[in-house]
């Protein structure tokens, strides 16, 4: 099953079946293919099949017909030859392949490599919005109407309770710290605890913090319930409605 | 806590010009770095706005306290990070401004990601797909979200990382600076630690160098400086298919020795 897949910039602008009957290429509105282009003459070229073989023939087009760059009057057609008219390209596509939406969106007007172009919030929105009602979520939820807080278990601190808001929250002696600790030796930065989209991480500071008990290795996200050991500190982190 | 700085800015292997920019202010500890798009040299002219921009609001701030802050502060945030955020917004004010003022520049914009650390305290902010990384503990982890096509939709769950990296369409951008009215500016703060290395960078490096490989020539290099060299010989080596520019951050106990460093290093990298 054959078709001529019509090609503008690197964009697929329309496919035609090539069944038994001609196609006809041109600017008038009565072509099969009709391109609406100065360059193209209004019967410009046609395509069918004889004896088997599927040939483009030029119409006397006045700027000619291409087939591979070569400019031809009647020329035999085969899988992936590319013809040439104005400014548009007629590729002849003899397998015939199912187009998965997928695919056309890779053969969009793709940027060349060095090129940085911007979407704008429509055009987003559509190839976004297309994509995840196909399937998966992203891992953002609902804001969580429950507060993260820590209450203090063991250890010197400026108040028995911290709810945490922000997206920093720094345990230590700086004044920069939510979670204050007493002591002269102290570090400033003790422990961190950092907000993302999905939760609560506990991060080190000069301390390397524990959560139940085992020393962290990079930040760790913090569930509910969770103890938090910081030098002598202990705090346990909950939500709370 | 000391910090010492190293960047580079590198026209690459393909380019005819560098539209990237950048501006390390050390006295006030302000790291911006830019890379600009839109034809004919435009995306200079967008890189190097947005970069002063930045620079000036957060200078007059420190200098005059009741400086407007430009856009919506967030209470999850630091006034220092609401700052910064404010620059980039004006930032995107001034190049869209300047976009719409004349034919020639229409379409011109930038990506913008800048740090500001005010004690031990880091404030990022930045829009599009440049990057800051911090490595610690032999760890590095990409800070920023990109504002990208391809990375909204590995977010979202349509496309894996590896395809992402195999796209055409990775330089579409979600978000730009100058190519809209108003623009939402991501921010992050984060503690910094003795032994931290910060990287900024614009993405003709992420595009021709792994993460392991930016790692290991940040985890072995001897200064922040010799850090930035290598990561644009890094990227010229991979290519150089685009403007490279890379700003290294290396935070110190402060004055100290060669000596005292390498054991500072390796305490912290443990």
């Amino acid at each position: 099953m054959s078709r001529l897949v019509l090609k503008f910039e690197n964009a697929n602008l329309r496919e035609v079946p090539l069944g038994n009957h001609p196609v006809t290429i041109g600017r008038a509105p009565d072509n099969d293919i009709q391109i609406d282009n100065l360059a193209v003459s209004n019967y410009h070229a046609r395509v069918y099949v004889e004896a088997g073989s599927l040939v483009v023939e030029d119409l006397n087009s006045l700027n000619g017909s291409f087939l591979n760059d070569i400019r031809v009057e009647r020329a035999m057609l085969k899988d992936g030859d590319s013809i040439l008219i104005g400014k548009h390209e007629i590729l002849v596509d003899q397998v015939h392949n199912a187009v998965t939406p997928a695919q056309d969106l890779r053969k969009a007007p793709a940027p060349r490599v060095n090129e940085t172009m911007i979407l704008d919030t429509e055009q987003r929105r559509k190839l976004l919005d297309a994509a995840v009602a196909a399937g998966e979520r992203s891992q953002l939820s609902p804001e969580r109407l429950r507060v993260p807080t820590l209450t203090v278990l063991t250890g010197r601190t400026d108040q028995k309770e911290y709810r945490i808001s922000g997206k920093l929250t720094v345990i230590g002696h700086s004044k920069m710290a939510t979670v204050h600790l007493r002591g002269w030796f102290t570090p400033d930065v003790a422990a961190q605890i950092n907000k993302h989209d999905d939760g609560y991480y506990l991060g080190r500071g000069d301390r390397i913090p524990k959560i139940n008990g085992t020393s962290i290795h990079g930040p760790t996200k913090l569930n509910d319930g969770d103890t938090i050991d910081v030098g002598r500190v202990r705090l346990h982190f909950m939500y709370r409605d | 806590m000391h910090i010492q700085v190293g960047a580079r800015t590198d026209l690459g292997r393909v380019r005819k010009n560098n539209e990237d920019c950048y501006s390390v202010d050390d006295a006030l500890q302000l790291y911006v770095l830019s890379d600009g798009m839109g034809g004919e040299a435009h995306g200079e002219v967008a890189s190097q706005l947005a970069v002063q921009t930045v620079l000036a609001h957060c200078r007059q701030s420190v200098n005059s306290r009741s400086t407007p802050i430009f856009g919506e502060s967030s209470p999850d945030v630091s006034e220092r990070t609401n700052r910064l955020a404010s620059a980039i917004r004006l930032a995107n004010r001034k190049v869209f401004e300047m976009a719409a003022s004349d034919a020639e520049h229409k379409g011109m914009g930038a990506t913008v990601v800048a740090v500001w650390v005010e004690a031990q305290r880091m404030s990022v902010a930045h829009v599009g797909d440049s990057r800051a990384y911090l490595l610690r503990a032999g760890t590095m982890d990409q800070v920023t979200a990109d504002h990208s096509l391809v990375a909204e939709k590995v977010r979202v769950g349509i496309l894996t990382p590896q395809e992402a990296d195999a796209s055409e369409m990775q330089s579409v951008l979600t978000r730009a600076v100058g190519t809209s009215a108003a623009v939402e500016v991501d921010t992050d703060e984060q503690m910094l630690v003795v032994g931290d290395c910060v990287l900024l960078c614009s993405d003709g490096l992420t595009r021709m160098a792994t993460d392991p490989e930016i790692a290991s020539t940040l985890l072995t290099s001897s200064s922040a400086q010799e850090a930035a060299d290598r990561l644009v010989d890094l990227a010229n080596e991979g290519g150089g298919v685009d403007n490279v520019s890379v700003i290294v951050l290396r935070v110190l106990e402060k004055s100290e020795g060669f000596f005292d460093r390498l054991k500072i290093w390796k305490k912290y990298s443990g």
